[in-house]
């Protein structure tokens, strides 16, 4: 009897502690959603206690969808909403509003023993779509490429087909990794590898970024608009942001959110 | 004398309290709690084969509007000139492969140093440039109407949800908002006017392209070894086979005609026999379930390959010839295998084992071995060893229950007419049981097929039929699943759209293949089981 009640009162407790705390869904890239929203979600969380966030980062069509769908709050993307897409959300009743939360940068990356380290956009594109199939082709050790791409849900998929790839198809022997992380593990530990990660994880152990037309993705650059592959990053919501969504949205717009945007590795917006 | 008086329970020294369920007996409530289980579990699988088709069948409309817009927006206008462009792009190819030889040639034959030899091979970079750079105009060509082919889809598409906000705004209840909704009705002849317009800037580019290729073939220098100058002339012979193309490619852009109807069974044909899964495409997506489906039979057929001597090996060594105390030791331990969480064995794969096989394969002493060395570390092989970890267990216990069905007397009477001990193993007790265990054999296949979280970290994820042409080398190459494919794509769809019911046609397709092999199993253990006495 005793210990009955005494189970019935923690879980009481338990429901009533939950029930205070505010949830905020968020969905989507797994470039903002790696690195950089935990780390402003754990700042925020210290700054406003109650509140908890569930963060999925399975790619930038999955928050898109999930904005239209309902079942998130905030949708991240790494890239533009395509019209078909608007659409969808409207004949739904959703209306899509973007907000730009940082700046980011596609970087080529190769195995760190490769003794290429620049190349210039028609020599990227060539690789990427397969015109060129080994390494020989663009001045390297014989050796067949092994092209790491991000999936089809992937922002950073998408934006590398229109910025780097002229819209056209990627490569049939490109294999599509689930995440930045995975595509940076995998050039690491491959010697014929190339890939693209976002600026954040450029220092990973074993890969070395490439120059492009001279020019390496950076800060200056970047912000310069002289580096040929960034793109701004964006949160979407339903119509105009609200209640803990608006106030995680003002957060990350803030002095403090950009400044962890920036020791992150991305380009604040100011 | 009077009539039997009823008998009451209080008179009997032993009582018996009989329990009431719901006015059944205890017996009956039993009987038919145990059957109400059995219903609900056939409800469920009805329901869920209900489900699984009425979301995967819309699938098939949806196809066929899909390819009728490929042809009514101009996308297929464009693709007969992509095409050609891309045939080009083969020989440029081809090139580089010749120019690797040559590289090859300077530095191994020669013993030159590379900066040396690609000095040496300047001429040759000269010629392969201005061959390459031929395409130019028709690259253009191909660029501009591929912009104004995505405007008239994207607008038709665009035009479509509205309609659908239209009729949803309707159905609300809301008049004045549904009339606000404004709608481009698409008028496919004008628009696509602007695509045929361009057949005689067409025409032009493609006699200038091919121009600029005579010229560019004629200025080949020549080339250091016969080897190379005998392919060097196979190259002249495919650059003419190409040119002669050109008026073919001319005819199909003359005589194309958007009102012409998409067959009715083309939707089926694209989807089951269709080369190519292209999704978020800004071009085109295409849904063919062949490169999957290929990707799916290779892992199982190595996997089957590995667990099939290993599974059935251990079986008949347990049941026959293993002592008690071996016995006792080893089949808990084969049957704990099936214990691993697969996603722990996915995880091993990607960290420990890929690794492990590609270090092997680059060993000198093992490069005769087909497809050694190979450089990506997640391919059929890694995948297909997982696999055969997890089907081992399931061959063993079920080819260990068919060898041990045997009946005794089988067995005593081989010994009785002087047999060994091996062969009445072989002659006798496997023969027996093996309706058995090629249904053993076929349920690890079914356990095989449907693993997905080892496929979906460990198999590579490239989505395209591997280069059987390599011969056994193919199974050192990346390949993706069905079951990979709607676990990877499952997030990013959105109910109802196109990409949505074509994952859940897969699965359809995955539920009908274990069928299948269940069905088969079970069928072969009943036909060809041995009669006992």
């Amino acid at each position: 009897m005793k210990f009955s009640l005494s189970f019935a009162l923690v879980l009481s407790l338990a429901a009533a502690g939950s029930l205070s705390a505010q949830k905020l869904v968020i969905k989507g890239s797994d470039t903002l959603g790696a690195k950089l929203v935990p780390t402003l979600a754990e700042d925020y969380k210290v700054r406003n206690p109650g509140v908890s966030f569930e963060i999925a980062a399975e790619g930038s069509t999955t928050g898109i969808t999930a904005i239209i769908q309902g079942t998130a709050q905030i949708g991240m993307s790494s890239r533009e909403v395509k019209p078909t897409e608007i659409s969808a959300g409207q004949a739904k009743g959703v209306a899509l509003k973007a907000t730009i939360v940082a700046y980011d940068g596609m970087a080529v990356i190769v195995n760190a023993k490769n003794p290429i380290d620049k190349l210039t956009k028609r020599q990227v594109e060539q690789i990427f779509t397969g015109d060129v199939a080994d390494w020989s082709g663009v001045g390297g050790t014989v050796g067949a490429f092994s092209i790491y791409t991000r999936n089809t849900a992937s922002g950073t998929y998408s934006d590398w087909k229109d910025l780097a790839m002229r819209k056209r198809d990627y490569a049939k022997s490109s294999q599509k990794m689930a995440g930045n992380e995975q595509i940076a593990s995998e050039v690491a530990k491959n010697p014929n590898g190339i890939g693209y990660v976002g600026l954040a994880y450029i220092h990973a152990e074993g890969i070395k970024v490439v120059s492009i037309d001279g020019h390496i993705p950076g800060q200056a650059e970047i912000r310069a608009g002289t580096y040929p592959y960034a793109r701004p990053t964006f949160y979407y919501t339903d119509g105009e942001p609200t209640g803990e969504a608006a106030k995680f949205i003002a957060f990350t717009l803030s002095a403090d959110g950009q400044k962890i945007a920036e020791k992150v590795g991305f380009v604040p917006v100011r | 004398m009077d009539a039997p008086k009823p008998v009451n329970d209080a008179d009997f020294l032993v009582n018996k309290t009989r329990i009431r369920i719901l006015g059944l007996s205890l017996d009956d409530a039993v009987k038919y709690f145990f059957g109400g289980n059995a219903l609900v579990s056939v409800l469920v699988l009805t329901l869920i084969t209900y489900f699984l088709f009425q979301e995967g069948i819309g699938f098939f409309k949806q196809n066929d509007r899909n390819l009728l817009t490929y042809r009514q927006a101009g996308l297929e206008y464009v693709d007969h000139i992509r095409t050609q462009e891309s045939g080009h792009i083969a020989l440029t190819r081809y090139l580089s492969d010749l120019r690797l030889r040559q590289f090859n040639h300077f530095t191994l034959d020669r013993g030159l140093e590379a900066v040396a030899a690609n000095r040496e091979l300047a001429p040759f970079d000269t010629f392969s440039e201005q061959y390459a750079d031929s395409v130019e105009p028709i690259r253009g060509l191909v660029s501009d109407l591929t912009e104004q082919a995505t405007a008239i889809k994207t607008k038709f598409l665009v035009a479509e949800d509205k309609k659908v906000e239209r009729q949803q705004l309707l159905s609300a209840g809301k008049p004045e908002a549904a009339a606000a909704v404004q709608i481009d009705i698409v008028d496919f002849t004008t628009e696509l006017k602007v695509l045929t317009g361009t057949l005689p800037v067409y025409k032009a580019t493609a006699a200038e392209f091919a121009g600029k290729l005579t010229a560019a073939l004629a200025a080949a220098p020549p080339l250091p070894t016969p080897e190379t100058t005998a392919r060097m002339e196979r190259f002249r012979v495919l650059t003419q086979d190409y040119l002669a193309t050109f008026p073919a490619t001319l005819r199909s852009l003359e005589t194309w005609d958007y009102t012409r109807p998409v067959p009715w069974y083309q939707t089926f044909t694209a989807f089951f026999f269709g080369r190519q899964w292209l999704t978020a495409s800004f071009w085109q997506d295409w849904y063919g379930i062949v490169p999957l489906f290929i990707g799916s039979l290779m892992v199982s057929a190595v996997a089957l390959t590995i667990a099939v001597p290993l599974g059935v090996g251990a079986a008949i060594y347990i049941n026959q010839i293993a002592s008690a105390r071996e016995q006792k030791i080893v089949k808990p331990c084969i049957e704990f295998i099936a214990a691993f969480p697969s996603v722990v064995l996915g995880f091993f794969g990607i960290a420990v084992l890929g690794q492990s096989l590609r270090w092997l394969s680059q060993q000198e002493g093992l490069a005769w071995v087909p497809g050694f060395p190979f450089s990506e570390r997640l391919n059929i092989l890694t995948a297909g060893c997982l696999l055969a970890l997890i089907a081992v267990p399931t061959i063993f216990t079920l080819a260990e229950d068919a060898l041990q069905n045997v009946p005794k007397a089988f067995k005593e009477a081989s010994f009785a007419l002087g047999a060994t001990r091996l062969q009445t193993i072989i002659r006798i007790v496997v023969p027996a049981s093996l309706s058995g265990i090629i249904s053993a054999i076929l349920l690890g296949l079914g356990r095989v097929i449907g693993e997905t979280m080892v496929v979906l970290l460990c198999a590579g994820n490239r989505i395209a039929i591997p280069d059987f042409t390599a011969g056994l080398a193919v199974v050192t190459q990346p390949v993706h699943t069905m079951t990979g494919i709607i676990a990877q794509e499952m997030g990013e769809v959105v109910k109802g759209s196109i990409h949505y019911r074509a994952l859940f046609v897969v699965g359809l397709v995955l539920f009908f293949l274990a069928l299948g092999i269940n069905y088969l199993a079970q069928k072969i253990v009943r036909k060809y089981r041995i009669s006992i006495g």
